[in-house]
């Protein structure tokens, strides 16, 4: 008879099946967070498996051992250490076991050393791992409008995997490669990064490396011919604001009253934390993920050449404060609490396998970008 | 419970009906009219014939020419891949032309030119169709109200993709042609503008929107509930009112205190379905025009409920850094 | 005045749910009956607290006058009168009012011995707000999950519970619902169209152009057929427009009353399951 009916019948069971059992459908009781007013609809709903799973991922671990503070200095005892010169001889080799625990569990010292001779520079890891020790106490000590003093360590990114799970790296639309037809303003495909919308897709990169203008909104009800934004900029700030929201998993409500986004006076104060936070992952994407360039081999690049680099979900890895808040920071103040050497070596000269001390470079040193503003492009608070 | 006449259940095979003859000089009908079970079991079993003729042939083509355009475009920007074009299909569009481009009619074709070329042809298609309702229309007899009625979803579709553009001063501000692309610029839109809940042209264009659907699920569902006095039969009831529009009428007479009459619900229904497109078009139309920021534009009005002020701490942080 | 022409021959008893022939009366136009009294006292009652909430907050202005729902810290309880109290009570009254309104047209429809097609449709708008004000809220936990009762207020309320879901235009019902509303009013401008131009023809093209006969079904079908090509008739377009109508309720129930109680994630990850599926590889 006529095919198609049972290909068709088929399809739908299908596809209904698939809906039914594929989608990631939650089951009720949930819990409810009330952020707004009552009746706002300022609420934030979870699901309570969800949220039992997060919290089996997301486990802050222990110190191996009470580190004595006392007694010889790191850099009086071994060779080329830079960074964490000042510890205790104890708290230094504490720091490398848990350091280790953190990063390469499964590869071990190995991982970052020569293991005929610990103090040589010639595994590429060691030198990035130096710079993000520098990058963690830059963190702790200049921007504490984000991290309060919770801090970060290095576990809060790596959880014992060498490459933090969730970082980000430059993505071209393929219709961006071609000529003659495709074009898609760089949008119009499946956005990961942007919550599975088609929001555009180098959101991440405008944002949080570069400090293209993040607010749209006009601050009269009438034109004034001031603000040239379109719904272009809005659909890019959408994009990073989807990041921001997956990578904490909240909504939009954390941080804003959407009947209107933009109004700094109806907005949680969380709102104001989230803004130290875009700013301080723009710091470390510029100052010292673009930098290491030179000494990441082509396999910890992204598709496009450019390095992997840190968003929002780099940290958060799901929940609104990583390792909901509990602040391994405390058992490292000595190591990772405060910059100590800050000089960054030229990169450019670094041969794997061949440099044994990448030797800091004395005449150039950090500057931390604080708070760097949005200059002149902001927009000041509706009223 | 008695029979509610939600479906046909039996089914008269008669000769297929050819349709009242055409004027001189018309085409002939296409196609050899058929049965088909399932649809008679909720309407008309007869399908076809259908008039072509010029108008219908030329704005076929033509939407074939956008669509085909569209698809092409969408199908290159996954890199010729067939599979991810079905997989990501709903996440594709043919985006307009940048803003540095204004509105030029010429921007580089892959970069918003076979969006403008498209469009062209979008437009024709649109156009003919209309052109082809009046004409139909007049071919039977009939008066021209289908006509003015997609009219009125032409005036908003020509907003959106032709007036407002030029009024702003690019192609940027159009709607690309995707599934959520289109609805990533709908609700991005919004936010731009602050709020399009505070546009009062909105309000009124979901008020009609919902309206038609309050108006047609009472008309439905009255007209069905009388068709046991032969209601559905509204021409024959108009000209000579028979029992099933006295029942309507006093249905709702007695329910409201208000009928309409088996004319005029459809002068009701024609002026909330066509009222809809026509306060949208004109809700968008303002929107960046004339207002840039409906929420604001709605606090000097003295419409926005008040909410206590649960955050006094909150300020600005780029103020004063 | 109350009495249309034909209207007499129809005021007939009987036809009543409850009361017998005790409220089986008219009050001008109105048919009263059981059910329109208690609609009455409901509607009067849920009318006065609104008031009265008005009055307890801090404008009149019709358009930012709201009631809002209790705390979500009142769980499924009771609230103060001023702390979402009000919202219960108008809510319990409003529900009332529109069950005994939806009844008292059952008692219509007997009496006028038509379908039920009616009822039974207002009956599916009733259930789109029960789900928005009692089942959500109910599988939520918390009666503070239902909508403010004002004009903006409802609108935030509406724009916010949008953006818990990040981003509410790629929730599955919600397309459909809306896609429901705006074929639904697309059927609804092409039928009423359709009527008026059959009805009220214009001119018959001669010289002196003079008012064409009214036209027969025949016409509406052949117009249709002549442009699309199928005509679903005088009696299909009522049963296309009521379930056109009476989807655009239901699904837009169901987009709102899946978000919180089947999913908490954001809207654009439920595609997932698309993407995912394992036929791509």
């Amino acid at each position: 008879m006529k095919l198609w009916i049972p290909f068709a019948a088929a399809a739908g069971v299908f596809v209904g099946a698939a809906i039914i059992f594929g989608a990631d459908w939650d089951l009720p009781p949930v819990d409810t967070d009330q952020i707004g007013y009552r009746g706002s609809g300022m609420y934030h709903t979870l699901d309570r498996e969800d949220q039992a799973a997060l919290k089996l991922a997301n486990v802050a671990p222990e110190p191996p051992y009470e580190a004595d503070p006392e007694g010889d200095r790191a850099k009086d005892v071994y060779e080329n250490v830079q960074v964490l010169g000042d510890l205790s001889d104890d708290q230094f080799t504490q720091f490398m076991a848990s350091i280790t625990e953190w990063v390469a569990p499964v590869q071990g010292c190995a991982y970052c050393h020569n293991e005929e001779n610990l103090a040589s520079d010639e595994v590429y890891t060691k030198v990035v791992a130096r710079r993000m020790i520098q990058m963690t106490q830059h963190v702790n000590e200049d921007w504490q409008a984000h991290v309060a003093q919770t801090g970060v360590t290095c576990y809060t990114c790596h959880q014992g995997q060498p490459v933090p799970a969730n970082v980000w790296a430059r993505n071209l639309v393929p219709g961006e490669k071609g000529t003659g037809l495709g074009w898609s303003g760089g949008q119009n495909i499946v956005n990961k990064a942007a919550g599975n919308t088609s929001l555009p897709s180098n959101a991440l990169e405008s944002y949080l490396l570069e400090d293209k203008p993040i607010r749209v909104h006009s601050l009269t009800a009438l034109p004034n011919g001031e603000n040239p934004n379109t719904t272009k900029e809005t659909e890019s700030t959408w994009a990073l604001m989807m990041h921001m929201s997956e990578s904490l998993g909240v909504n939009c409500m954390t941080c804003h009253n959407s009947r209107a986004f933009n109004d700094w006076d109806q907005s949680p104060p969380q709102r104001v934390t989230a803004w130290h936070g875009i700013r301080m992952a723009r710091d470390i994407n510029q100052s010292f993920m673009t930098g290491l360039a030179p000494v990441f081999p082509d396999n910890r690049k992204g598709p496009e050449g450019d390095v992997l680099k840190v968003g929002c979900a780099t940290c958060h890895n799901g929940v609104q404060k990583p390792l909901y808040g509990v602040s391994m920071l405390q058992d490292y103040v000595d190591s990772l609490g405060s910059k100590t050497n800050t000089d960054v070596p030229d990169f450019t000269t670094y041969k794997p396998g061949e440099t044994t001390t990448m030797s800091p470079a004395k005449t150039t040193s950090l500057e931390p970008a604080i708070g760097a503003g949005e200059g002149a492009t902001a927009l000041a608070s509706a009223d | 419970m008695q029979y509610q006449n939600i479906f046909t259940q039996v089914q008269v095979r008669g000769p297929v009906e050819a349709g009242i003859p055409l004027p001189r000089g018309d085409d002939e009908r296409v196609g050899t009219p058929f049965y088909n079970w399932l649809a008679g079991w909720f309407g008309n079993a007869q399908i076809g014939p259908v008039y072509l003729g010029f108008l219908g042939t030329a704005s076929l083509i033509s939407g074939t020419i956008w669509f085909v355009i569209v698809g092409f475009n969408m199908l290159a920007s996954v890199g010729w891949d067939p599979v991810q074009f079905i997989r990501q299909l709903f996440w594709l569009a043919l985006e307009p032309p940048p803003a540095k481009y204004g509105l030029s009619i010429v921007p580089p074709l892959n970069e918003g030119g076979w969006y403008i070329i498209s469009s062209v042809f979008l437009l024709a298609a649109v156009l003919l169709w209309w052109a082809r309702i009046y004409v139909r229309a007049r071919a039977l007899g009939l008066g021209t109200h289908v006509f003015w009625a997609f009219g009125a979803a032409i005036w908003l579709f020509l907003v959106l993709g032709l007036f407002r553009p030029i009024l702003m001063g690019n192609w940027a501000e159009a709607v690309p042609y995707g599934i959520f692309p289109h609805l990533d610029w709908t609700a991005a839109f919004s936010i731009r503008y602050g709020n399009l809940y505070y546009n009062p042209f909105h309000c009124l264009s979901i008020v009609f929107l919902y309206g038609s659907v309050l108006l047609f699920a009472m008309h439905g569902a009255t007209i069905l509930a009388v068709t046991r006095y032969g209601g559905e039969r509204e021409l024959e009831q108009i000209t000579d009112r028979g029992t099933a529009s006295e029942r309507a009428a006093l249905f709702w007479r007695w329910t409201m205190g208000f009928n309409a009459t088996m004319e005029s619900v459809h002068r009701w229904a024609w002026w909330f379905a066509v009222l809809t497109p026509i306060t949208g078009g004109i809700g968008i139309l303002l929107t960046g025009t004339v207002v840039d920021n409906w929420y604001l534009w709605g606090m000097k009005h003295g419409i926005v409920a008040p909410l206590p002020d649960l955050w006094p701490t909150v300020v600005d942080p780029a103020i004063g850094s | 005045m109350a009495l249309l022409s034909f209207e007499r021959k129809y005021r007939v008893r009987g036809g009543t749910l409850i009361g017998g022939d005790l409220f089986d009366f008219w009050v001008g136009p109105f048919y009263v009956g059981f059910f329109g009294l208690t609609a009455a006292f409901f509607a009067v009652v849920g009318t006065a607290l609104i008031l009265y909430g008005a009055a307890l907050g801090p404008t009149w202005n019709i358009w930012r006058i709201s009631i809002a729902p209790p705390d979500l810290s009142y769980g499924l309880g009771l609230a103060p009168l001023k702390d979402g109290g009000l919202w219960q009570i108008i809510t319990i009254c409003a529900i009332g009012a529109f069950v005994s309104w939806a009844l008292r047209e059952v008692e219509i429809c007997r009496k006028l011995g038509i379908g039920y097609h009616v009822p039974f449709a207002f009956g599916v708008a009733i259930f789109a707000y029960v789900t928005l004000v009692v089942i959500r809220p109910v599988l939520l936990g918390a009666w503070g999950h239902g909508f403010p009762y004002g004009i903006f207020s409802h609108l935030d309320w509406v724009s916010n519970v949008g953006y818990q879901y990040l981003h509410f235009h790629y929730n599955p019902a919600h397309m459909l619902a809306v896609s429901l509303f705006f074929t639904t009013t697309l059927a609804l401008s092409l039928h009423g169209g359709l009527i008026l131009s059959a009805a009220n023809p214009g001119g018959d093209g001669s010289l002196r152009n003079k008012q064409d006969v009214v036209k027969t079904p025949e016409y509406e079908d052949t117009f249709f057929r002549d442009i699309i090509g199928y005509s679903v008739g005088t009696l299909g377009i009522h049963r296309l427009g009521l379930v056109l109508a009476l989807n655009a309720g239901f699904w837009s129930a169901v987009c709102i009353v899946i978000s919180g109680p089947l999913w908490n994630k954001g809207w654009p990850q439920w595609w997932n399951w698309w993407l995912d599926l394992p036929i791509w590889s």
